[in-house]
């Protein structure tokens, strides 16, 4: 097992190392760099130039890609351009609020998404089966800021029941932690959700079909029980899958949530620095979303040996 | 004492006579109606798509005015007999501006679907049957499914400027990798079958390998990744816009009226409302034909997507 | 990369995360007045000279003080110095400065410190370039004395050290101070009432500030850079709203107490609200502007620059950027700052009136071959974007073939500064806008002026624009001074130096509870209490 665990682990150099050079190449070719908005509107061609040069930009994209691997290598993600931080610090301080949201909105998806999809799977083809698979798909197919607007003047402006923005960490309590949680945590959920239930419904017909799950039926056990101890137990590898792959695509939709709900994450930090064309910080930021990307996968493939016990590396 | 009645050994069997009518026969229906009955999901999706798409293509013919048009002096008026859902900020006709919207939002997401799924197809193929490639070629592909869609999306737009085809070649690029990963799934677990096997003892040439064995078989779930992959990719451009790094504002797509308009939501909530409704209805409806031709096909694959 | 290597890094990430404080509220006395305070964009960068972004210059206006500040007449005031001394003409200018100024870290402020600040500043400054430039010397002659000697008398000297237009003339601590021009401070001790909380800064969602105690502010009363400026509250949190929507409710909610830039249309919603309350934001207000290429065709033709400037309508560039509110706004037939002394519309008779049918006559006599206009329109920046809208529709009307590039402001920023073609690389038109405050004269307004290759972005080489600015510097009174504007004003309009979009006002607004906010070219927090 640990072989195996080591095996992984260095097959994520060459996945970094090809998302560090792409990453890298984009930027590069990309017009307009940060030596521009630096210079600001009272600036002359020959300032530009000059911040261009005291920022190493002029120099050829070999010169400044291999610096930068060195760098990385020893664990120094570089000084942002803009804020002159190192882009360790950016990033550590968003850390907290991205991953609380992710967490928060995992906790909420599942919690509503699990027992709906076994619902819709207990009571296939009937009206409620359709009835929890469409509402789920609407949830899917909402732009996340729409919702993300109608729940914070709901619950926020009108009833006053949560804060509309902002994010309180967690040492200065767990309730306005949450506080500032839920509606951002509803907002992303909901399209998650949809993922989480669908896959959950297909899996437990599949698992409710086999032979074992008659048995236990047979042998008079409750229903409940059959469902929740016997099937969900089996369909559990398919669901932690789905719910690997959906964290990616949880970041896009983290973004807008971010910004609706001025949530100082790690999603708004990219896109920022994007726009800004911060270099440092946009390859730092990528580097790690790709370390989580392939340390999640990781964790899921080991979560499996846990969950079915067939799975043996 | 009741008399129990002997049967009449010798006697010829009678036909009885027929049943009243108690219950009515059923008639039988068309198989139109029995998909219908059986689907009703996948037929509602349909039926919204085809009414989008008839708006989409009859755009000029159905009451709408340039638009583009601006108006300044006639900015975010409430909906009314003129403006049947209102102005924009500028002043243009939010009614025309989705209806021509709906042009741009279907290009987009059938435009990736497609692009997507024939990249996908070739790097999947490539990877799957060349063994040497597939090493490097999945590392590659498991790097770009590292980074979120949307930040690669971001980022291949802030190195261009915005337009539908840059917007569309953006999004295909970051849903490429799945598709791969999906094919070369496929391609593998088709390699080992005996058929593929002994198509290949036999000599048959790869590309008919491809053609008549692996490929068939991709198709389905090919086709059911290429649904949710168009629903996505509206999803995607409206967040684009939302960004501010989408589709142009003279080309109107219900991503950028809705970005337009977002500050103004709690006094102008109708700019938003109505692309809202539109994007919404239209993601939806491909993803109830996505669900519909998943159980169609194999409802096993719903475990796997 | 060997896994110490990559167990390190991954330490490095997750004890930055653990150890980052940044998210922890500071332990608040009892009782402590907070300001919550959304500005107009991102704080990203905190080097007031090296950065020249507006909230880059309010934030420094909090943490660093100035020898001089004007008011709200624009007259410049002592406000570090206390007395000074002009000799020579008007060639020497010897300088005291108050007792007992420290820095926050509890240095005396002192002559020595001053020369590197004033040299850093001029550095990156249009006016203290000018300045530099007839500089004999600059000298500390003792701890609290120093002298300015120049090679001509320059009247202006006190406006330019006492000015709101960035960068500002900030005194730092001399070895912060000695930092290169070009590259960005990293320690931020400052010389004026609130000291930045560095630890609890998050670029791009908040920073802090706290008053500091030991600030020694002035007996007269505040009037925007001049006069005290005391602190009535103990700290002043910024936060940052991506949303305007956000911004708006949470403002409304109370969980921000101040908002520098709240949009048009959202204006009536906020004054609805009974615990709002809203009023102009700038009195000097914003000039909108897009600038024509003078190197290529079509606009090196003079005629089509006319042709734009007489077609345009500014009534439509005006209510894109600010709505129906028509106290927002005024037409702009010049290049000047209305409300101000130098305010001209000499010669700006035809412009922005929507005259199509003109601007499309002067098109065909100017003799246009079709040539495409590369019209850059940076899509994140809310000003330019609705300019841009409305030009697109402008060109097309008049007949021009647009080619309409919509992008970013910072590929904007790049792609201006090209003297290439338009079609490689280069650009015809691009959209900006200006602060008042930075068009009030000449001086330090490198938009308005037109000396070719040295001029700003667009290139424009009028001498007769040059004749009129020249003049204006060397006038002896007010008098002097407008002649010399009105005719700069009037060549510009002919040689179409830029195309004004017209002149408009912005917005702030406030919790009622918040006290003592005045209306002037930056969020002046002195003098602003919280019940």
């Amino acid at each position: 097992m640990l072989g195996y665990i080591g095996r992984r682990v260095l097959a994520t150099i060459p996945v970094m190392a090809v998302v560090g050079l792409f990453v890298f190449s984009l930027l590069y070719l990309s017009p307009g760099d940060p030596a521009a908005i630096i210079a600001g509107d009272q600036a002359t061609p020959e300032d530009i130039e000059r911040i261009r040069a005291s920022l190493g930009l002029d120099r050829p994209f070999l010169v400044r890609f291999g610096e930068w691997a060195w760098r990385i290598l020893h664990g120094d993600l570089g000084i942002s351009i803009f804020t002159n931080l190192p882009v360790s610090t950016l990033i550590g301080q968003r850390v907290e609020p991205t991953v609380s949201l992710m967490l928060v909105t995992l906790v909420f998806a599942i919690v509503v998404a699990v027992p709906l999809g076994v619902l819709a799977a207990w009571k296939a083809g009937s009206l409620i089966d359709r009835l929890v698979m469409g509402l789920a798909v609407t949830g899917f197919s909402v732009p996340v800021f729409v919702v993300g607007y109608i729940l914070a003047y709901v619950f926020a402006l009108q009833l006053g029941w949560l804060p509309v923005q902002g994010y309180t960490p967690i040492a200065q309590g767990l309730w306005p932690w949450l506080a500032n949680l839920i509606l951002p945590s509803v907002t992303l959920g909901l399209v998650y959700i949809a993922l989480i239930a669908r896959v959950t419904r297909a899996t437990m017909l599949d698992v409710l079909n086999q032979d074992y799950v008659r048995t236990a039926r047979a042998k008079g056990l409750a229903q409940r029980h059959v469902l929740f101890v016997h099937a969900l137990k089996n369909a559990a590898v398919p669901i932690v899958t789905v719910i690997g792959i959906g964290i990616a695509l949880l970041i896009g939709g983290a973004v807008v949530t971010e910004t609706v709900f001025a949530i100082p994450g790690l999603g708004r930090l990219t896109v920022d620095a994007i726009l800004r064309r911060d270099y440092p910080v946009i390859q730092g930021v990528v580097l790690l979303f790709s370390f989580t990307y392939v340390a999640v996968n990781l964790a899921i493939d080991l979560l499996y040996t846990v969950l079915d016990p067939r799975i043996r590396y | 004492m009741s008399a129990t009645v002997v049967p009449q050994l010798d006697a010829a069997p009678s036909v009885a006579a027929p049943l009243p009518d108690v219950i009515p026969p059923r008639k039988a229906r068309g198989p139109v109606w029995r998909f219908v009955r059986r689907y009703p999901t996948v037929v509602a999706g349909v039926i919204i798509l085809t009414v989008i798409f008839l708006a989409a293509l009859l755009a000029p013919s159905l009451w709408t005015v340039d638009p583009t048009a601006l108006a300044p002096a006639k900015r975010t008026r409430v909906p009314s007999a003129q403006f049947w859902f209102g102005t924009d900020m500028l002043g243009r006709d939010i009614y025309s501006r989705v209806i021509y919207g709906a042009r741009v939002s279907l290009l987009v997401g059938f435009a990736v679907a497609i692009l997507a799924s024939i990249g996908g197809l070739a790097i999947g193929l490539v990877s799957g049957m060349v063994r040497w490639l597939d090493g490097i070629v999945m590392r590659v592909v498991d790097g770009m499914m590292s980074i979120p869609p949307i930040l690669l999306a971001i980022a291949l737009m802030a190195l261009t400027r915005g337009s539908v085809q840059n917007v569309i070649v953006a999004i295909t690029i970051a849903e490429i990798p799945r598709v791969a990963r999906l094919v070369r799934g496929v391609v593998l677990s088709l390699r080992e079958q005996p058929y593929v096997e002994a198509a290949v003892t036999t000599g048959t040439r790869m590309p008919a390998i491809i053609w008549r064995h692996i490929l068939p078989n991709t198709m389905a779930p090919m086709t059911v990744q290429a649904t949710y992959i168009c629903a996505s990719a509206m999803i995607t451009e409206a967040i684009l816009s939302f960004i501010g790094a989408g589709v142009p504002p003279s080309v109107p797509s219900w991503g950028n009226i809705m970005a337009e308009g977002r500050a103004l939501w709690q006094v102008k909530f109708f700019i938003i409302l109505f692309p809202a409704i539109a994007l919404s209805l239209t993601v939806l409806a491909v993803n109830l034909v996505g669900d519909g031709l998943r159980d169609a096909l194999d409802p096993r694959m719903a475990k796997d997507i | 990369m060997d896994r110490r290597t990559f167990l390190k890094t991954t330490a490095a990430l997750g004890a930055a995360g653990v150890a980052s404080p940044r998210l922890a509220a500071p332990a608040l006395a009892q009782g402590a007045k907070v300001l919550r305070f959304v500005p107009q964009a991102n704080l990203a960068n905190f080097d007031p000279i090296w950065g020249t972004q507006y909230v880059v210059r309010n934030a420094g206006a909090l943490v660093w003080d100035m020898l001089y500040g004007v008011d709200s007449t624009l007259t410049p005031q002592r406000q570090m110095v206390e007395s000074e001394e002009v000799t020579d003409n008007g060639l020497t200018w010897t300088f005291r400065l108050r007792d007992g100024l420290r820095f926050h870290d509890g240095e005396p402020v002192r002559a020595a410190d001053v020369v590197p600040s004033l040299t850093r500043w001029m550095a990156r400054d249009p006016i203290g370039g000018m300045i530099k430039a007839i500089q004999d010397e600059l000298t500390a002659v003792d701890d609290r004395t120093f002298r300015w000697r120049l090679k001509k008398p320059f009247p202006k000297l006190l406006y330019a050290l006492g000015k709101t237009n960035a960068p500002v003339a900030f005194i730092m601590p001399e070895r912060i101070a000695k930092t290169d021009p070009f590259t960005q401070i990293s320690e931020y001790v400052g010389s004026g009432p609130m000291r930045f909380r560095r630890d609890e800064w998050v670029p791009g969602a908040r920073a802090a500030f706290e008053t500091f105690k030991d600030y020694k502010p002035r007996e007269e009363p505040s009037s925007w850079l001049a006069g005290g400026k005391r602190m009535l509250v103990d700290r002043v949190e910024w936060v940052i709203m991506p949303d305007t929507a956000t911004a708006s409710a949470a403002l409304q909610n109370g969980e921000v107490d101040w908002w520098e830039n709240p949009i048009a249309d959202l204006v009536p919603l906020l004054r609805k609200n009974p615990n709002v309350v809203v009023d102009i934001a700038d009195p000097l207000g914003n000039i909108g502007s897009f600038r024509m290429n003078h190197l290529y065709p079509p606009f090196d033709n003079p005629k089509i620059r006319q042709a734009v400037l007489v077609g345009m309508n500014q009534e439509d560039y005006m209510r894109a950027l600010v709505g129906d509110d028509d106290s927002l706004w005024k037409p702009l037939p010049g290049f000047f700052t209305p409300g101000t002394a130098l305010y001209s519309e000499a010669g700006g008779a035809m412009i922005g009136k929507g005259d199509i049918k003109t601007a499309q006559r002067l098109l065909k006599e100017a003799g246009y071959k079709g040539e495409k206009v590369v019209c850059i329109v940076a899509q994140d920046q809310p000003i330019t974007k609705a300019e841009g809208d409305i030009t697109a529709d402008l060109l097309k009307q008049i007949g021009f073939e647009v080619d309409f590039v919509a992008t970013d402001w910072g590929t904007t920023g790049t792609r201006r500064a090209s003297k290439a073609p338009p079609s490689q690389g280069g650009w015809n038109m691009f959209h900006t806008w200006h602060t008042g405050a930075d068009c009030i004269n000449p001086a330090g307004y490198p938009a308005v002026r037109a000396n070719g290759d040295k001029a700003w972005f667009g290139w424009p080489n009028l001498p007769a624009v040059e004749a009129g600015i020249a003049e204006w510097f060397d006038a002896a009174d007010p008098a002097a001074e407008k002649a010399a504007i009105d005719k700069t004003n009037a060549a510009a309009c002919e040689g179409a130096v830029y195309a004004p979009t017209g002149f408009f006002l912005g917005y702030q607004a406030w919790r009622k509870n918040v006290k003592g906010i005045v209306k002037g070219p930056l969020n002046f927090t002195w003098g602003v209490s919280k019940a």
